[in-house]
């Protein structure tokens, strides 16, 4: 078991600190809201955190590389729309082009980003903000002001988040949340192993040392934007699916929502560090705190927000201090392990060298 | 003269209870040259888009060889888009600024200063609460009728007793307080509805997503609700799409203020049996026919005034009873939908 | 005559109106070690960023094998086979050793095998000569752990030319020789090695020829068996240069400034004693993890000691912070200027002043510009701190004029006590010269310092006392006249205890 627990990768460390956070959470409000252990709350969590995993996947990737999207909200919301009048104005046209469609629209606004951020260097702060507003004008504009409803869609298309797959009791597993999990874990096991996507994390953890081992820096973040930009589109797609009604203001404050899914989920917003599981699973804890506060009768609505603030910091003061905790614990093994080790050694050498005589000092 | 008494009769109809005396109708006369301005709370609502249809239609028959525009803010900047595009108005010397309100009484200050440089400020669907810096407001509908009308299609759908809970859309939406306010005093004084609870009101912020996942909250918060009341046509719409995504329907049905092109299936399959809503595109035309006779000075904007809208007959400037001290023109009257008539309305 | 794997022909490179490099030539040639010499500044580092293409030359042409090639970048001068490592080591703070050896390589698949890739990584770091757990992450690695992670990632490629920038500066001798011995093993197997550094002795240990560098020009190329080392510094400086390693007369008064006892941190030293004299210098030696630098932090209140007692000017001191051990007058001058050190971006005259702001404040709390320049210029003059203007930002400097600048960044904070944390790493020879009689300045005016270095001359030519430390334990303390480069590593690698050296 010891052995197990000094092994265990940091990350993998920070996934378990988090889940344990997470089980708190679950623990608190099953205490405060009657009712509210069943498969119905997994249900409602795994469908409606299906489209922020994807989102939040997309902002892992540009935080990785020390830089930020604030753009993704809007992209989600314009290319929903677009896939939306698409769709109901080809109504035969098959699914896998469908989504397609979606994630290039949201690619193409991505490698806007991009193209600002790592060729011509503007801030990405400053870029997303500023295509943020863009993005959603455009929507606007593209639009006419005017909104999309699930009666123009194909039957096939508004059922599909809802469709169960597999059913344990109450507990469902239903396509949007499948589809999302599979493209959260592709991505994942992607920047685990895939060369390449190594990249995003060695630009993020030092792009002086990146560009001089001979890392295309600029090609990293221009990728991590145009990646970020095809998952919004996904994510999207999923929006106009499960919501079918997509007005100008879809995916209005998920930018925000979804730097905080990220940086609960233990990605580093210096960069460099962090998982797309982490931030999948700190956006299901984003997700659950929202939905459960609408449900404890002692939070007003008016409070909600703050309540929401308040209780997100906590659970990143409570990630922060349960992994140092965990870290040390950790050190502290190596440590005694190391010293084992070299004492073990010290007796051996003594042995060979009997001459030495330094080795007594710890 | 049987035309006149036919006239006359229409509009006392129309004016009902509330002025009693009958005045002479204005006519407006058309082909004046004034620029005016329609803004709603924000673009990319449907209503929005057919009120605007209504005030072109009016503008087409006054032949106004003026500029009808049609601007709105994002969105996530109404409140500041709103102030700033009513500034903006007054600087260019519009003739009239048509106001859905969304800022509350935020919006005073620039509405007093149009004002003063000479622009008429006529409201429509959302008053300034206050009645400050507003020349007039267009009720799309008696909002103390409102909380009956909801009312009463509460009581059908929950049969008689039963839990029901408020969806709006934002906080400081004045229609919608104003709305949900009337409602609460009818559950409260008349004995009909004693048998229904108003259990909790939320609010989806006119967002998809979020009128969604709170309505969704509700169901899982109060076990034994029956209806969800959103008298905002984003929040019904959702409401009724998540209760039918969770196969909810049976349990909990929806209803207040929607679209019949958006609410047409919902209604056939039961999950939304009964709404209710009024004709935005006559409202557009009953806002702009006002604005365009007090911008052309043809009306003075005086309680007990009487002027005709075109197609719509005969309207008076009266006392709003929910704003002492501001004025108001009543359009009204509700259409309830139902699987009976809501396919007919939906084309 | 055999074909230069690089040569650079008439190359010149200007900056806006300053000109780095004028009409450079050099050819490097398979299996040699060629040492590039110069004082920090002559520029040495323009000449490597050329020859890695990350600056393109303002006139003159590159060749590889013979043929003219423009070098566009990183990327490219590394499949040509041009690898440089610098004397900042370049890791990937959140990767772990094996990733950061393969990050940038383009042979391992495209899918990753961590098993393979930690296997390889070990190979890799056994060529090296030291032995590191491939799956720590690299943010806990010491500077000599990181350099030879450097090294193994340019090994992991068909590495031709392999440019190592001062690549010994941050390492013990112990480990300066091993990587000698790497870069002898490397040549001998056909790279072309180009090998910078300070220690002229390292250049007569393992340098064929030998290029002095000044100014931006080219002054010699020789053999190195024709070079002779008071040749090469006249040539390096362009004067005549009075030996450095000479150690003037202590100045140490009889007064106890400072008394450590039984100081240690936890799990880091214990049991660190000792008293420090008004007018005194007093040297930590020790190989790299010997902690000489944790003992540091400690006085300076970064990472306060556990237990142990500090008694400052005869007061008994418990240093929580670095701010209080400012205001008593302590004073620390970190190893690594780029994390503690100095503000990078910031000008110099803001650097200059930063520690010390709260003297330039005016009577409305704004800060004083003028008087701020005016200190700012002082030290320039003082240190003679080689920059056209003090408003340039200071990560414009070379090495030595940087630590020039925490220098006075620190003496305009009047301390009486300064710990230097290797304040020649880095540096060349001149400037180095500087610094030691900086320091002794700063004593004879009363002062008192410790000089933590891991150059063993710069320890016998400054140190009135050396203190010599291993793996967190205090090893002795030597006079100047018992101590010389021998003891004292016999302590610092633990071949013999105190009482034997003395």
């Amino acid at each position: 078991m010891g052995h197990l627990f000094s092994r265990i990768s940091p990350q993998t460390l920070r996934i378990l600190a988090l889940l344990v956070v997470l089980l708190a959470i679950i623990f608190f409000f099953s205490t405060q809201v009657p009712n509210y252990l069943n498969g119905r709350l997994f249900n409602r969590i795994s469908s409606s955190v299906a489209i922020m995993a994807l989102i939040a996947t997309g902002q892992t990737l540009v935080i990785l590389t020390r830089n930020i999207d604030l753009s993704i909200g809007s992209i989600v919301g314009f290319t929903a729309f677009a896939t939306g009048s698409l769709i109901s104005q080809n109504p035969d046209m098959a699914a896998p082009l469908l989504v397609l469609y979606a994630m290039v629209v949201g690619a193409a606004f991505g490698a806007l980003n991009g193209v600002l951020v790592a060729y011509v260097k503007i801030p990405a702060i400053i870029v997303t903000l500023a295509t943020m507003a863009l993005f959603r004008s455009a929507l606007v504009e593209f639009s006419n002001a005017k909104s999309i409803t699930s009666s123009e869609l194909p039957l096939w298309l508004v059922n599909f988040p809802n469709t169960v797959l597999l059913k344990f009791g109450q507990f469902q597993l239903r396509a949007g949340f499948a589809a999302a999990l599979i493209v959260v874990l592709l991505v994942h096991f992607a920047l685990a192993r895939f060369r390449p996507a190594r990249r995003f994390y060695a630009v993020g953890s030092n792009p002086e040392a990146a560009e001089m081992a001979g890392i295309n820096a600029k090609a990293t973040v221009f990728a991590a934007f145009v990646f970020a930009g095809a998952l919004a589109g996904l994510a999207g797609f999923m929006f106009l699916a499960r919501f079918g009604n997509i007005t100008v203001v879809a995916g209005l404050g998920f930018e925000l929502k979804s730097v905080a899914a990220a940086v609960l989920g233990g990605v580093n917003i210096f960069g460099g560090s962090g998982t797309v599981i982490g931030a999948f699973i700190g956006a299901i804890l984003v997700d659950l705190i929202d939905t459960s506060l609408v449900r404890w009768e002692f939070v007003s609505e008016f409070s909600r927000e703050a309540v929401l603030g308040a209780l997100i910091l906590l659970s990143v003061t409570a990630d922060a201090v349960l992994m140092r905790r965990l870290i040390g614990l950790r050190a502290n093994r190596e440590k005694k392990l190391a010293r084992a080790a070299i004492k073990e050694k010290g007796k051996t050498s003594e042995v060979n060298t009997p001459k030495q005589t330094g080795e007594t000092a710890t | 003269m049987k035309m006149f008494k036919t006239l006359c009769f229409a509009s006392a109809l129309l004016v009902g209870a509330s002025t009693g005396a009958m005045a002479q109708a204005i006519s407006l006369e058309g082909g004046q040259d004034v620029d005016m301005v329609l803004l709603p709370k924000f673009l990319g609502i449907l209503v929005f888009d057919q009120a605007n249809e209504g005030a072109q239609e009016a503008h087409a028959e006054l032949n106004n060889p003026g500029e009808l525009l049609f601007v709105g803010p994002t969105p996530e900047n109404s409140v500041a888009g709103q102030i700033e595009i009513m500034t903006t108005s007054a600087t260019q010397g519009q003739g009239a600024v048509m106001l859905s309100n969304n800022a509350g009484d935020q919006i005073v200050p620039s509405a007093k200063a149009a004002q003063a440089a000479g622009t008429k400020i006529v409201t429509w669907d959302s008053p300034i609460p206050s009645g400050e810096g507003e020349d007039v407001f267009v009720a799309q509908v008696d909002f103390g009728s409102i909380g009956e009308v909801m009312a009463d299609m509460a009581l059908s759908i929950l049969g008689g007793e039963g839990q029901m809970a408020v969806l709006s859309a934002t906080p400081d939406a004045a229609n919608q307080n104003a709305w949900i306010a009337s409602l609460k005093e009818v559950l409260a004084t008349n004995a009909k509805y004693s048998g229904i609870e108003l259990v909790d009101t939320v609010y989806g912020d006119d967002q998809s997503e979020v009128s969604y996942n709170r309505a969704l909250a509700l169901v899982d918060k109060y076990p034994d609700l029956g209806l969800i009341m959103s008298p905002t046509t984003v929040g019904i719409q959702a409401s009724s799409k998540a209760m039918q995504d969770e196969g909810l329907c049976d349990q909990v049905k929806v209803s207040g203020l929607g679209l019949p092109s958006e609410m047409l299936s919902y209604t056939l399959n039961g999950c939304a049996p009964e709404f209710a809503l009024w004709d935005f595109r006559d409202l557009g035309y009953l806002t702009y026919y006002t604005a365009y006779g007090m911008a052309t000075g043809q009306l003075s904007g005086e309680i007990g005034e009487t002027f005709t809208a075109g197609r719509m007959g005969d309207y008076t400037i009266e006392e709003d009873p929910g704003r002492p001290g501001s004025k108001r023109i009543l359009m009204g009257p509700f259409t309830v939908y139902t699987s009976e008539n809501v396919e007919a309305a939906a084309n | 005559m055999e074909t230069p794997v690089l040569e650079l022909r008439d190359i010149s490179k200007n900056f806006g109106m300053t000109r780095a490099l004028s009409h450079m030539s050099i050819s490097l040639f398979p299996g040699e070690v060629h040492a590039i010499v110069g004082e920090n500044g002559a520029g040495k580092s323009t000449m490597i960023k050329i020859m890695t293409g990350i600056y393109p030359p303002s006139s003159g042409i590159l060749q590889v094998d013979g043929v003219t090639t423009v070098i566009s970048g990183p990327q490219m001068a590394r499949e040509k086979g041009i690898v440089a490592i610098y004397q900042e080591p370049m890791v990937f703070p959140d990767l772990d050793v094996a990733e950061n050896i393969f990050i940038s390589s383009t042979r391992e698949g495209f899918v990753q095998n961590p098993g393979k890739l930690r296997h390889k990584a070990k190979q890799l770091l056994a060529r090296v000569g030291i032995s590191l757990d491939v799956e720590r992450i690299a943010s806990g690695l010491t500077l000599a752990e990181q350099q030879a992670v450097e090294i193994a990632r340019a090994l992991s490629q068909d590495v031709r030319v392999l440019i190592m920038d001062e690549p010994t500066a941050s390492l013990s001798a112990h480990e300066a020789a091993q990587l000698r011995r790497i870069a002898t093993k490397l040549a001998e197997d056909g790279v072309s090695v180009v090998y910078i550094s300070h220690r002229l002795e390292e250049v007569f240990d393992i340098a064929h020829r030998v290029t002095v560098i000044r100014d931006g020009e080219h002054i010699s190329t020789r053999p190195v068996s024709e070079v002779t080392s008071d040749g090469m510094i006249s040539e390096m400086v362009g004067r005549e240069f009075e030996s450095l390693f000479e150690k003037s007369p202590s100045v140490a008064q009889s007064e106890v400034i400072l008394e450590v006892k039984d100081l240690a941190v936890d799990e880091i030293f214990s049991g660190v004693s000792f008293d420090l004299h008004y007018g005194e210098v007093l040297c930590m030696a020790g190989l790299v993890g010997a902690r000489r630098t944790d003992i540091a932090l400690a006085i300076f209140g970064i990472h306060p000691a556990s237990s142990g007692t500090i008694t400052f000017k005869g007061q008994p001191l418990v240093i929580t912070s670095a701010a209080q051990a400012m205001k008593a007058g302590i004073a620390y001058v970190s190893e690594d200027r780029r994390k503690f050190g100095l503000a990078m971006p910031m000008p110099i005259r803001d650097n200059i002043t930063l520690a010390t702001l709260g003297e330039f404040l005016s009577r409305w709390g704004l800060v004083n510009r003028r008087k701020e320049v005016e200190v700012a210029e002082a030290f320039r003059k003082r240190l003679n701190i080689r920059t056209p203007d003090i408003e340039l930002p200071a990560g414009m400097l070379s090495g030595g004029n940087q630590q020039k600048v925490m220098l006075a960044k620190w003496l305009n904070m009047k301390p009486d006590l300064l710990i230097f944390d290797e304040p020649t790493r880095g540096v060349d020879v001149g400037a180095k010269a500087e610094v030691h009689d900086l320091i002794r300045e700063f004593v004879a005016a009363g002062g008192a310092a410790i000089v933590i270095s891991s150059d063993l001359p710069e320890v016998l030519a400054m140190g009135d006392r050396i203190l010599v430390m291993r793996e967190g334990t205090q090893m002795g303390i030597l006079s100047h006249e018992e101590a010389s480069q021998e003891n004292i590593m016999a302590l610092a690698t633990g071949q013999a205890s105190a009482k034997e050296v003395a």
